[in-house]
């Protein structure tokens, strides 16, 4: 069972403000690795979704800020720490537009 | 009771007036809470009454089999051949209470709840007299804030109290029980307790923390190396969530502390190296075999008592 490094994991609170795309589990706090990324972040939160089949590619937000990095990098680079739960809000990602000089 | 908030005081360390009033309020608070559980860890610490028989005499209540042939091989010269009910020895006790540091403890409002255990606890000890008390700080480190060779006074958990500031921004359990392992080590070799053969010198180690921590199989391998080195654990999960409900009826807060979770509920989600999710209760993985969780300070001399006693009935009673 090596899934169980000896990585650091976060407590994060998973939010939306779009009504239909709600977690019903309850309690909306896990504990994560600190190594996720947006992108996996994003895997989780359609599996707690339950949309296996049919997935929406998430964008992060951790205290407002949108995550480009890993959960770690983030932090060290906003000057938080592990010990602390984190507010992650996750979006419908913008997909940018594929022709803009076509108008 | 006192309400002391910590936030607004020094960072690091809570300061020396503060830390005395801290104590003083948390002494008054639970002073016949320690003396209940003195009286229960008055009868599970005793040494056993019902002692076991030992060798070797020329008289005596019962023969020892293993001296029968090297009697008959001697020409019956070595006639140490019998079994004697021997008197129970005094047992002693050194006792270390690791107290978590770590900022998780501010976070979760755990801190205010496992001060007050440590006061508890070591009140407690100290009128047992059983032998000696050391309390030791984890976080990204191991800090030693109280001696097992000092007497634990009043004024020491006062000092205890200013050495703790709820800030690391790390939780090194694995860390902590490696180190505190190597103090007692060093305590039993130093012939502590009192007791100075240090023989019947039992080692007792309580974590008090909130019961985050990462890195749980190595926790574990090291959880079985005290064990091997007779030295127990128990963890004491402070369950602040009980708390905060209450606060949270009594004042109006903000949504962030309505959603304060028990550690019983908490899931973990893990990816794995192949990247499929896992998604566990956290409580279900936990390393250490003896823990109780302590929502109220009220409840600690029951479950400890009974902890300890389960330890003693699994452990103690089969040495
Ligand atoms: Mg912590």
């Amino acid at each position: 069972m090596d899934f169980d490094a000896a990585e650091t994991k976060v407590q994060i609170r998973l939010t939306t403000r779009d009504p239909g795309l709600q977690i019903s589990e309850e309690p909306n706090i896990l504990l994560v690795q600190t190594s996720l990324t947006r992108h996996k972040l994003s895997t989780l939160v359609n599996e707690l979704l339950h949309r296996e089949e049919n997935r929406i590619p998430f964008d992060i937000l951790i205290n407002g800020q949108f995550l480009r990095t890993s959960v770690d990098e983030f932090l060290t680079k906003n000057g938080i720490n592990a010990e602390t739960t984190l507010d992650v809000e996750y979006t419908r990602a913008l997909v940018p537009p594929l022709n803009v000089t076509s108008f | 009771e006192a309400q002391l908030s910590l936030t607004h005081l020094d960072p690091s360390t809570i300061d020396p007036t503060s830390a005395r009033a801290l104590w003083l309020a948390h002494e008054a608070s639970t002073h016949s809470l320690s003396q209940q559980l003195t009286e229960h860890l008055r009868l599970i610490l005793a040494p056993t009454l019902a002692t076991k028989l030992r060798g070797d005499f020329r008289t005596g209540k019962r023969l020892n089999l293993k001296r029968i042939i090297p009697y008959i091989a001697s020409g019956y010269k070595r006639d140490k051949i019998w079994l004697r009910r021997s008197m129970p020895s005094k047992r002693s006790y050194q006792v270390m209470i690791a107290l978590d540091n770590s900022g998780s403890m501010a976070d979760s409002g755990a801190s205010n709840l496992a001060l007050k255990t440590l006061t508890l606890v070591t009140r407690s000890l100290s009128m047992l007299e059983v032998g000696q008390v050391s309390v030791v700080g984890f976080g990204d480190d191991v800090n030693v804030a109280h001696d097992f060779d000092k007497p634990f006074t009043s004024e020491a958990g006062v000092r205890v109290f200013e050495q703790f500031g709820f800030d690391a921004q790390k939780t090194n359990v694995r860390g902590l029980v490696d180190r505190s392992l190597q103090l007692f080590q060093e305590a039993r070799q130093s012939g502590g307790g009192g007791g100075g053969q240090g023989e019947d010198l039992w080692q007792l180690m309580l974590i008090v923390s909130d019961g985050l921590c990462d890195d749980h199989q190595s926790i574990q391998r090291l959880v079985r190396k005290a064990q091997e080195e007779r030295v127990m654990i128990v963890f004491i999960i402070i369950d602040a969530t009980a708390t905060a409900a209450a606060a949270a009826a009594a004042a109006p807060t903000t949504p962030a502390e309505n959603t304060k979770t028990s550690i019983l509920d908490l899931q973990s989600a893990v990816f794995t190296p192949e990247g499929n999710i896992l998604r566990y209760k956290y409580m279900e993985r936990f390393p250490f075999r003896y823990y109780l969780v302590v929502r109220d300070v009220r409840e600690l001399p029951g479950v400890l008592a009974g902890a300890l006693r389960q330890w003693f009935g699994e452990v103690a009673g089969s040495v």
